[in-house]
C-alpha cells in the first residue's frame, strides 16, 4: 500500500498502461446488460411497435370510410379527447386515420415507453445494488459511473428501436413522412425523459420498488395534470405543458408542425441525468440518499386479528391510491367549469355523447365518475394480487400456521379490499364534486357525486367478488379478472362506438350502474351487484379452504 | 397418553409427481424428533400437510389425536411453526411481525420476546425487507419460543445462523424440552439433531426408512476402530463384519458391523492391544448409507466397490463434510 505514495499517477492511466476513469468497463457492461436483456428487451419494443399496424388495421375494419371516421371523431373531442387522448390537434379539418390515431392513440404509446424505461432503468440500477450484485461488478475493474452509462446508452438504444419501429409503421400506413418523423421521435422522447426521471429516482432510496414507485407516481401525476389541461383548454394549457406529454404532443404532428417543443424534452433529459450522475456521486453503492428509517419495535396494539393485519398490510397502497385519487378527483373536477363554457359552442352532434341525462354537465361528470369506477376497480384488483403475492412469496403460511383459518386469512384480506375500495371512490368522487361544485357554483353537486361515488360501489364489488373467488379457486386464474376488468373499462368508453353487441356489454359489471349524477337511482341493480359479489366472495373461500396452500 | 404426532401410512401427490409415499411418524408427549433427509424427500410437504396447510391423498394423519385440517385453527393454538425459509413483510418490523405471529396463536408474554431477541442478538425495530436471511430466521424462532405451546415444529430452523447463534438455539430447544414441549425438528444439521433428539425418523423419497432412538439406530451400522497391537492384526480382515481393514504406521483401522464387536474384542485381546479408539457412527454416516445408495436396505450399505482393499476412512470426511456444507446452504 505504502509503495503507492510517490508513485501517484499524473494521468488516469494504471499502472498496466490501461485507461481506468469514472467511465472504465462501461463497454463491457453494455454488452452484458444487452445479453441479459436480449429477450425481454426486445418484447417490449416490438410489442410496442406492433400496435401501429394494429390500429390501423382495426380502423380501416371499423371505419371503412373517413366519413364515418368523421362520425366517431365528433363523438370523442372536447374533454373527452383532453382526458383520455391529449392537445386533439387534427380532427377538425384535414381528418384522416392518421390525425385520428395521433390524437387518441398515441399517448399510449408513449405510456408503454415510459414504463418500458423505468422498468430498464430500475433494472440495470438499483435492482443490481440491492441484491448485490452491483458489489460483484464493481470489484472488478469498473469505474463508479460506468453501471449508469451502460443503462443509459441501452436506454438510448432502446428509444431509438422504438422510434424506428413506430417510424416504419407510420410509414407503411402512407403517413406523410414529417409527421411520422414527428409522432415516433416524440413518442421515443418521452421514453428518454422518462428513463431520465427513473435515473433520479433510482439514487434516492435503496430500495428498486420505492425507485420505480417514485417514477410512476412522475409518469401517473402528470398525466393527470395534463388531462386536466387538455381538458380545460381547447389544445391545452399551461398544465400540460408543464408535463411531459406535451412536449412530445404539441408538435402538432400532420397538422401546423413544429419541432420545437421536442428541444424541452431534450433539455430535460439532459439535466435530469446529470443531475443522477451527481447524486449518485453524493452516496456509497447500495445505499440511498436518504438513510432507512427503523421502525417500531414492537406491533401497534390493535393488530390482534387478521382483519386488523389485512388492514395493516394494506395500508401503505390505500393511503398511495386515497392520494392520487382525491388529487385527481379535485383535478378533473375542476375541469366542470369550462365544460360548461365550451359546452354553449358545441354541435348538436357533440351534445349526443351525453345521451344519458338531460343534463349535459351531469352527462359529463357522470363520464368522470365512471372513470373513478374504473380506476378503484384497478386498485381491487391490485390489492387481490398482492393478497396472491402474500401466498406465493411464501408469507401466508406462517400466519396460516397460527390460530388463524384459511378462510378467516382471505376473508379479512377482501374484506378490507371491499371497504377500502368504497371509500376510495365515495372519496375520489367527492373530491370531483368539491371542485366541480367550485367551478360551475352549483354546490348540490358535492352531495349528488358523494352519493354517485356509493351508487357506483357495487360494481367495483363484483370485481372484488370475482377476484376472490378466481384466486380462491387457483392463482393462476386471477389474470382473467385483469382481462374483465380491461375489457369492461375499453367498453364503458368505447363499447357503443365500436357497437358491441349486448351479450359482450352484459360482462362489464358497471354496465348496469345508473348513469348518476343525472338519472334516477334505481335499487334492483345495485342490490343484484351486491348479491353477485357476496355470492363470488363466498365462492372464493370456500374453493380456497379446500385448495392446498401453493407451496413456494 | 396419545402421541402427539401420528402419521400412518401418508400419501400425497402433486399432479402425477408422488411427494409422499407411505410415509410413518410419530411422536410422544415431550419427545424431540429429528426428522432427517435429504431435499425433496418429503420433509416440508410433511410438515405442511401437519399444520393443515396441504390435504393428504390418503393416510392418516393425527395431531394432539385431531384432524390437523378440520382442526386447524384449535391446534395452532398449540403449536408454534418456523419455516425453513422465512419470509416476513417487507414494510414491518422484525418486532411487527413477531408480535403479529404471537398474538394470533393467542398471545405471549412481551418481555420474553424482548430476552429471546437479546439472546439471539436481533434488532427488532429494523424493516422486514433489510433483513438477512439469518435475521429473518431469528424473528421466526423467537415469534415460536416466545408463544407457550405444547408442540414446537421448526424446518431447518437454523439454516443462515451462525454458530454462536446456533449455540443458543440448542440452549433454548433443551430448555423448552425442559419444559415438557414436544419438538418436531426437521434438519440436516446432524450435530444438531444428535446433541438435541431423543428420536430420529429418516425419510428419503417420501418414506420413513429408518426410525429410533440414536442407540437404536447405530445398531445397525459399524464402529470405526484405530488399534496398535503389539503383534500384526491382519488376520482380523478374515472375521465377519470387518470391512476395509488397512495397516498404517502400526496403526491397524478398521469398521466393523455393530453385532460382530464382541468377536472382534475377543480376537484382539490376544494380540495385545497398546490403544484402541472406537468411534461410534456419527448421523452422518448413517445418513450416507441412506443417502449414498438407491434402496435404503442396510445390507447394501457402503458402495465401496474399490474400498475393500483400502481403508475407506480416509474417503468418509471428503463426503461427510460435503453433505455439512450442502444442508447448510
Amino acid at each position: 500500500m505504502s509503495a503507492v505514495v510517490g508513485a501517484r499517477p499524473t494521468s488516469p492511466q494504471a499502472s498496466n498502461g490501461r485507461p481506468s476513469g469514472p467511465f472504465t468497463g462501461t463497454g463491457k457492461l453494455l454488452r452484458f446488460m444487452v445479453r441479459r436483456d436480449r429477450i425481454r428487451l426486445p418484447a417490449w419494443v416490438i410489442g410496442i411497435g406492433i400496435f401501429v399496424p394494429y390500429f390501423f388495421t382495426a380502423f380501416e375494419t371499423l371505419f371503412p370510410s373517413e366519413a364515418e371516421l368523421a362520425e366517431l371523431s365528433a363523438f370523442t373531442s372536447g374533454p373527452m379527447i383532453g382526458l383520455l387522448g391529449g392537445p386533439g390537434y387534427g380532427l377538425g379539418e384535414g381528418l384522416s386515420y392518421v390525425t385520428f390515431f395521433t390524437a387518441l392513440y398515441v399517448v399510449y404509446f408513449m405510456l408503454a415507453a415510459a414504463l418500458m424505461n423505468i422498468l430498464l432503468v430500475s433494472r440495470h440500477t438499483r435492482v443490481e445494488e440491492q441484491t448485490g450484485r452491483a458489489e460483484l461488478i464493481r470489484a472488478n475493474v469498473v469505474g463508479r459511473y460506468a453501471a449508469l452509462t451502460a443503462t443509459l446508452i441501452m436506454a438510448v438504444i432502446s428509444n431509438a428501436a422504438v422510434t424506428l419501429l413506430v417510424l416504419g409503421g407510420l410509414l407503411a400506413f402512407d403517413a406523410p413522412t414529417s409527421g411520422s418523423l414527428l409522432v415516433a421521435v416524440g413518442v421515443g422522447a418521452f421514453g428518454m425523459v422518462f428513463a431520465a426521471v427513473a435515473f433520479v429516482c433510482a439514487q434516492v432510496s435503496e430500495y428498486s420498488r420505492v425507485g420505480s414507485a417514485l417514477a410512476g407516481a412522475v409518469l401517473g401525476g402528470t398525466y393527470v395534470l395534463r388531462a386536466a389541461g387538455d381538458m380545460s383548454s381547447e389544445h391545452g394549457n399551461l398544465l400540460s405543458w408543464l408535463t411531459p406529454y406535451a412536449w412530445s404532443q404539441q408538435t402538432r404532428a400532420f397538422v401546423d408542425e413544429r419541432w420545437w417543443p421536442l428541444g424541452i424534452s431534450a433539455v430535460v433529459s439532459i439535466a435530469l441525468i446529470v443531475l443522477a450522475y451527481r447524486l449518485s456521486d453524493r452516496r456509497d453503492l447500495g445505499a440511498g440518499l436518504r438513510a432507512s428509517r427503523r421502525g417500531r419495535a414492537s406491533a401497534a396494539p390493535w393488530v390482534t386479528n387478521p382483519i386488523a393485519l389485512a388492514l395493516r398490510l394494506h395500508r401503505g397502497g390505500i393511503r398511495g391510491w386515497v392520494f392520487g385519487l382525491v388529487v385527481a378527483g379535485l383535478v378533473y373536477g375542476s375541469t366542470t367549469g369550462p365544460f360548461v363554457d365550451s359546452f354553449a359552442d358545441m354541435t348538436g352532434t357533440m351534445g349526443e355523447m351525453f345521451t344519458t341525462g338531460p343534463d349535459p354537465v351531469l352527462g359529463y361528470l357522470n363520464t368522470l365518475m365512471v372513470m373513478m369506477v374504473i380506476a378503484v376497480a384497478v386498485y381491487a384488483l391490485l390489492a387481490v394480487m398482492r393478497v396472491r403475492a402474500e401466498e406465493l412469496d411464501g408469507r401466508a403460511e406462517p400466519v396460516l400456521a397460527t390460530a388463524v383459518s384459511k378462510q378467516a386469512w382471505l376473508a379479512g384480506h377482501v374484506l378490507v379490499t371491499a371497504l377500502a375500495s368504497i371509500v376510495l371512490l365515495v372519496l375520489a368522487c367527492a373530491a370531483m364534486g368539491l371542485t366541480a361544485a367550485s367551478s360551475t357554483g352549483d354546490w348540490s353537486l358535492v352531495g349528488e357525486l358523494t352519493v354517485a361515488g356509493l351508487v357506483g360501489a357495487p360494481a367495483v364489488l363484483v370485481i372484488v367478488g370475482l377476484a376472490c373467488a378466481l384466486y380462491g379457486l387457483s392463482p393462476r386464474l386471477l389474470p382473467i379478472a385483469t382481462v374483465v376488468v380491461t375489457f369492461s373499462g375499453l367498453a364503458a368508453f368505447f363499447g357503443e362506438l365500436l357497437e358491441l353487441p349486448e351479450a359482450l356489454l352484459a360482462i362489464s359489471p358497471w354496465h348496469y350502474t345508473p348513469a348518476v349524477p343525472g338519472e334516477a337511482i334505481t335499487a334492483a341493480p345495485l342490490l343484484v351487484q351486491t348479491l353477485v359479489a357476496l355470492v363470488l366472495a363466498a365462492v372464493g373461500l370456500l374453493a380456497f379452504r379446500r385448495r392446498d396452500l401453493v407451496a413456494t | 397418553m396419545t402421541d402427539v404426532i401420528t402419521i400412518e401410512n401418508l400419501v400425497k401427490d402433486y399432479g402425477r409427481v408422488r411427494a409422499l409415499d407411505g410415509l410413518n411418524l410419530s411422536i410422544a408427549p415431550g419427545e424431540v424428533h429429528g426428522l432427517l433427509g435429504p431435499n425433496g424427500a418429503g420433509k416440508t410437504t410433511t410438515i405442511r400437510i401437519l399444520l393443515g396447510l396441504l390435504r393428504p391423498t390418503s393416510g392418516t394423519v393425527r395431531l394432539f389425536g385431531e384432524d390437523p385440517a378440520a382442526e386447524a385453527v384449535a391446534l395452532h393454538r398449540r403449536l408454534a411453526y418456523v419455516p425453513g425459509d422465512v419470509e416476513l413483510w417487507p414494510n414491518l418490523t422484525g418486532g411487527e411481525a413477531i408480535d403479529v405471529f404471537t398474538r394470533l396463536r393467542g398471545g405471549a408474554d412481551r418481555s420474553l420476546v424482548e430476552s429471546l431477541a437479546e439472546r439471539f442478538d436481533l434488532d427488532l425495530r429494523k424493516k422486514g425487507r433489510t433483513y438477512s436471511k439469518g435475521n429473518r430466521q431469528k424473528v421466526a424462532l423467537v415469534a415460536a419460543l416466545a408463544s407457550e405451546v405444547d408442540l414446537l415444529v421448526l424446518d431447518e430452523p437454523t439454516a443462515g445462523l451462525d454458530p454462536l447463534m446456533e449455540a443458543v438455539f440448542q440452549e433454548c430447544i433443551s430448555e423448552a424440552k425442559a419444559a415438557g414441549t414436544s419438538v418436531l425438528l426437521s434438519s440436516h444439521i446432524l450435530a444438531q439433531v444428535e446433541v438435541l433428539a431423543d428420536r430420529v425418523s429418516i425419510v428419503r423419497a417420501g418414506q420413513t426408512i429408518e426410525t429410533g432412538t440414536l442407540a437404536e439406530l447405530r445398531h445397525l451400522t459399524r464402529t470405526s476402530v484405530t488399534v496398535t497391537t503389539e503383534q500384526p492384526a491382519d488376520a482380523l480382515a478374515d472375521l465377519p463384519g470387518v470391512h476395509g481393514l488397512a495397516v498404517e504406521d502400526g496403526q491397524t483401522r478398521f469398521e466393523v458391523d455393530g453385532e460382530h464387536v464382541p468377536i472382534v474384542l475377543q480376537h484382539l485381546a490376544p494380540l495385545g492391544v497398546r490403544s484402541i479408539v472406537a468411534h461410534p457412527p456419527t448421523l452422518e454416516q448413517l445418513l450416507l448409507r441412506h443417502y449414498g445408495t438407491g434402496d435404503g436396505v442396510p445390507s447394501a450399505s457402503a458402495p465401496r466397490p474399490a474400498g475393500r482393499a483400502r481403508p475407506a476412512e480416509p474417503a468418509r470426511p471428503g463426503h461427510t463434510s460435503g453433505a455439512t456444507s450442502r444442508s447448510g446452504r
